[in-house]
């Protein structure tokens, strides 16, 4: 009853002397390669410190500054970029952490234990030999890949879980704030094996190839300043690439985004893992600056407050992230012990005005100067969609039917 | 064998079933329309085919491949491709962007990581740029298009996806004569090339696109043919007598 | 036998205070779906409070029960009004404010009361134990028992029989209709705000005879309450009820077979499960979306 037209109009109509596609660059992409340049400039900044500075304690606290920054870069890759409220951050950083601790524990084990090898802890809690997922922790390469993938794969895992199934907004952060505390609490029950309540302490220094990490020296300063950077450009890499164009669409509207024939879960998961394992790098350099690992690197309160950093900072930014936790750092870092109660009391009012006023942080007051000297593009204001609101005031998801 | 067939398709919520064991057939480069009255299930239909809503019974055949129990994007990714009641674009995203997202010829994340962007327009976005006339907005953010626009730039998304099955929810809602006369020029051209499924309650746009009409009531087929034989049909007089025949359905 | 009683009785006495705990915080995600994480702040605010005004009034135990719930309903009033209310259409900017708040609220108290624990004492009355089927019961346990049963019976008179509970339900359906109808919805709010508050500082007194009181105890509350809400499912009180029973008796029961820290992690691991399979809860109706 249908009959089918030849295909005569080839669409869109062939046209030969269409004019060449938009070449001079626009201004908004000119902006965009001004991006670029601020990052490098950040990196290069943060690379020179040692220059001027030759503070071995001073090094040491900003290098532990560094390090929170980039796990507060890692939050704003889920976070900000894809709409992923990941408030178990903590499991990443613990993991990195236990990871490089287990090697650095058992460097120092045959000096406090003798040849036998056993960390301190396990003798004091009648273990005989060592557990066999502590042998490859011999290895300096095995520990550091282990601190990398190990929260990849438990990201990739949990994300597989969550997103394959369609969870989205709440019950994302609900599900990443129990394996917080799941992880948590395991960590601390398997004192055997993890050391409980104190962790692991008393750590040697990394060393590779022959160079030794002294976290209280420059060559230690310039190891995290070199992750940071390197992280925040592959970040940049990723956010600028389509991928994150399709992570931002997701953010945007993730339904539609499936009609456009993009698996929505497996981006999902990209940024999850990506962002755990820059996470995990954040964890190794923070135990190897306090020189140990401790179950509170797992706690609600650290992964909280890893959400303020970067929610200060401008969570839709890495840079910005990542200079947030550096600031409030560094001011909670400089203020006197007495005066620390009262800088929290802030800090929490401080958090709770950027959330009301200032949803993308202290970064969209760069960009409303530059949009203001008529430069840089507007940013997207960072509203969630709909469809990450809780269903309690089941009103506004109705499907259209005809 | 039909381009796209619908075989006793059914979808049930709560008891209430919106599509009532429907089949249909449609033939690759076919252009047809969707006619029925509020509720008739078309709008159903549309989200059955492109995966948005899970039928309770029946199959859905794509160029001879079972897509019934496929996700959205596995279908999506066969060539089927769907334009929304409301007009769904990305709002936080540039023209520019919105239509970087709709070229998804490479999908999967491994290639996406690797493909930077760039100022430079392929030559297909380029010309359904300038027909659906985007030009001089492609910097400026899809939040802050003009109803009009917005349609146009969905449309684009559309063309620019390039898929091999187009649904096409109430495209000329809102649209004034002449943004109307343009889409059916737009609808006339993909004739051929594209099959397109179109649900339209401007029989004035229908009467200039369509060849073979269905006509839906309570979730059923109640008639299909031309647009004579449709408007003909004694069945179609009944189910629609109240409301003054089709034309005011 | 006496071991399944007793067992059976922890579970229960643990159900009885998660339930105390989660019963405001149902109220306020269930109705206006704010994550308030400021919630376990509340419980040690009326910990606090019940400390206060038995150290420093002398006050009996049940009078300190009634004023706090009205000094933290106080409180709550004043984060909803001040913060919470700006805050409805970006459900999860709530989680980060609240936060904030909490941090506030914890810091305040660690500065004016001090960092050290602090105990509150159990009522004569209540601090015997009583012999039932063979088992000593402490009396406060069952005490706690018997307000928490009586506290969601009020709750429930309050949300299904009075003017205030209809207003409450028909803001939480549709809130721009319940206004068109001429609801003040957002005096409605601020009271559901206040009341579940208030029932979370009613918490924190209740247990604060059996807990150790610091600044820092409602972090575990609230995640506690969180499951507890989640796995009930939003906006069922009756779901709240039952998963809290669920909740208590397993974490009872694996702390008998294993102990009080792995209980806690595997219950947890299975509400993640839960979550993932039934993201609405495990009682609440089907409800088209």
């Amino acid at each position: 009853m249908s009959r089918i037209k030849s295909p005569s109009h080839a669409w869109p109509p062939a046209n030969s002397s269409a004019p060449p596609a938009a070449a001079r660059p626009s201004l908004p992409q000119r902006a965009s390669y001004v991006q670029i340049l601020v990052y490098l400039a950040f990196c290069l900044l943060i690379l020179a410190v040692p220059l001027v500075i030759d503070d071995a304690f001073l090094l040491n606290k900003y290098a532990r500054y560094l390090a929170l920054g980039l796990a507060a870069a890692a939050l704003s890759l889920s976070w900000g970029y894809s709409g992923i409220l990941n408030l178990g951050q903590g499991v990443s950083f613990g993991l990195g952490a236990y990871a490089i601790a287990m090697h650095l524990k058992l460097k120092t084990s045959p000096v406090h234990t003798g040849a036998a090898g056993l960390p301190d802890f396990m003798v004091w809690n009648n273990v005989q030999t060592l557990p066999w997922f502590w042998e490859p922790f011999h290895s300096t390469l095995f520990a550091i890949l282990a601190g990398m993938l190990l929260p990849v794969i438990v990201a990739s895992l949990l994300g597989w879980f969550m997103f394959r199934a369609r969870i989205v907004g709440v019950y994302v952060a609900i599900i990443t704030l129990a394996m917080l505390v799941v992880t948590n609490l395991l960590f601390i029950d398997q004192q055997r094996y993890t050391g409980g309540f104190n962790g692991l302490t008393d750590l040697a220094w990394l060393e590779i190839g022959g160079v030794e990490f002294d976290p209280y020296s420059p060559t230690f300063y310039y190891l995290t300043a070199g992750c940071l950077s390197v992280c925040l450009l592959l970040g940049l890499a990723l956010t600028r690439s389509k991928a994150g164009l399709i992570l931002r669409a997701i953010r945007n509207d993730v339904d539609r985004v499936r009609f456009f024939g993009y698996d929505v879960a497996a981006y999902q998961i990209l940024a999850f893992a990506v962002s755990a394992g820059m996470a995990g790098v954040a964890g190794m350099l923070y135990a190897m600056v306090l020189e140990f690992a401790s179950p509170t690197f797992m706690g609600v309160p650290l992964s909280l407050s890893m959400v303020i950093w970067a929610a200060v900072g401008g969570r839709g930014s890495l840079l910005g992230a990542t200079i947030g936790a550096i600031l409030v750092n560094f001011m909670q870092g400089s203020l006197s012990e007495t005066f620390l109660d009262t800088w929290q009391l802030i800090l929490g009012a401080l958090f709770i005005l950027v959330v009301l006023f200032l949803p993308n942080g202290l970064a969209s007051l760069i960009d409303m100067a530059g949009e203001r000297l008529g430069r840089a593009p507007p940013r997207a204001r960072t509203e969630e969609p709909a469809a990450a609101a809780p269903r309690a005031m089941g009103t506004f998801n109705t499907k259209q039917r005809g | 064998m039909a381009y796209l067939e619908l075989h006793d398709l059914e979808v049930s919520f709560d008891g209430f079933k919106a599509v009532n064991g429907l089949s249909m057939a449609v033939e690759r480069g076919e252009l047809r329309c969707l006619l029925g009255a509020n509720g008739a299930g078309k709008s159903t239909t549309m989200d059955l085919i492109c995966g948005r809503t899970q039928p309770t019974g029946g199959r859905i055949v794509l160029d001879g491949a079972d897509i019934t129990h496929e996700p959205e994007y596995v279908r999506a990714r066969r060539g089927v491709g769907r334009k929304f009641q409301v007009p769904s674009v990305f709002k936080e995203l540039t023209v520019r962007e919105n239509l970087e997202v709709a070229r998804s010829h490479r999908p999967t994340p491994w290639k996406t990581m690797r493909l930077f962007p760039s100022a430079r327009l392929d030559e297909r976005t380029q010309k359904v740029i300038e027909i659906v006339g985007l030009e001089d907005v492609l910097g400026t953010k899809a939040a802050y298009l003009s109803h009009g626009q917005t349609q146009w730039l969905e449309l684009a998304m559309l063309l620019v996806q390039n898929s091999a099955l187009i649904l096409m929810d109430e495209p000329t809602a809102g649209m004034t004569i002449q943004e109307t006369r343009k889409t059916s020029e737009i609808f006339n051209r993909l004739r051929g090339q594209h099959t397109v499924i179109v649900v339209e309650h401007d029989m004035g746009f229908v009467r200039e696109i369509a060849e073979t009409i269905t006509v839906m009531h309570q979730g059923k087929l109640l008639s299909e043919g031309s647009i004579a034989h449709v408007e003909s049909d004694p069945k179609v007089m009944e189910a629609y007598l109240g409301s003054g025949g089709i034309s005011h359905a | 036998m006496d071991i399944v009683l007793g067992q059976l009785f922890t579970g229960l006495s643990i159900g009885s205070i998660l339930l105390l705990v989660a019963l405001g915080l149902a109220i306020i995600y269930g109705s206006m779906g704010v994550i308030n994480l400021a919630h376990g702040e509340f419980v040690m605010l009326g910990a606090y409070s019940t400390w206060l005004l038995q150290s420093a009034f002398g006050l009996p135990f049940l009078a300190c029960l009634v004023l706090v719930f009205f000094m933290v309903a106080f409180a709550g009033w004043v984060v909803e009004r001040g913060v919470v209310r700006f805050l409805y259409y970006r459900p999860l900017d709530t989680i980060l404010a609240t936060w904030g708040i909490g941090i506030i609220l914890q810091q305040a108290v660690r500065l004016s009361a001090g960092a050290e624990l602090r105990y509150v004492q159990t009522p004569e009355a209540l601090a015997g134990s009583i012999d039932l089927l063979g088992i000593a019961i402490p009396s406060y346990r069952l005490f706690i028992l018997a307000v928490t049963a009586g506290l969601l019976l009020l709750t429930w008179f309050l949300v299904q029989h009075t003017e205030f509970g209809m207003k409450l339900r028909a803001v939480t359906q549709n809130r721009e209709m319940a206004s068109c109808y001429g609801i003040n919805s957002s005096r409605v709010f601020s009271l559901t705000f206040a009341f579940g508050s208030g029932l979370a500082g009613l918490a924190g007194a209740l247990v604060a005879p059996i807990k150790s009181v610091a600044p820092d105890m409602g972090t575990n509350f609230v995640v506690d309450a969180f499951m507890v809400v989640v796995v009930g499912g939003v906006g069922s009180l009756l779901g709240t009820v039952a998963s809290s029973g669920i909740l208590g008796g397993s974490t009872a029961g694996l702390a008998f077979l294993l102990n009080d820290t792995l209980a806690k992690a595997l219950v947890f691991l299975a509400v993640v499960v839960l979550i993932r399979f039934r993201p609405r809860g495990l009682f609440v109706d089907r409800v088209r979306r």
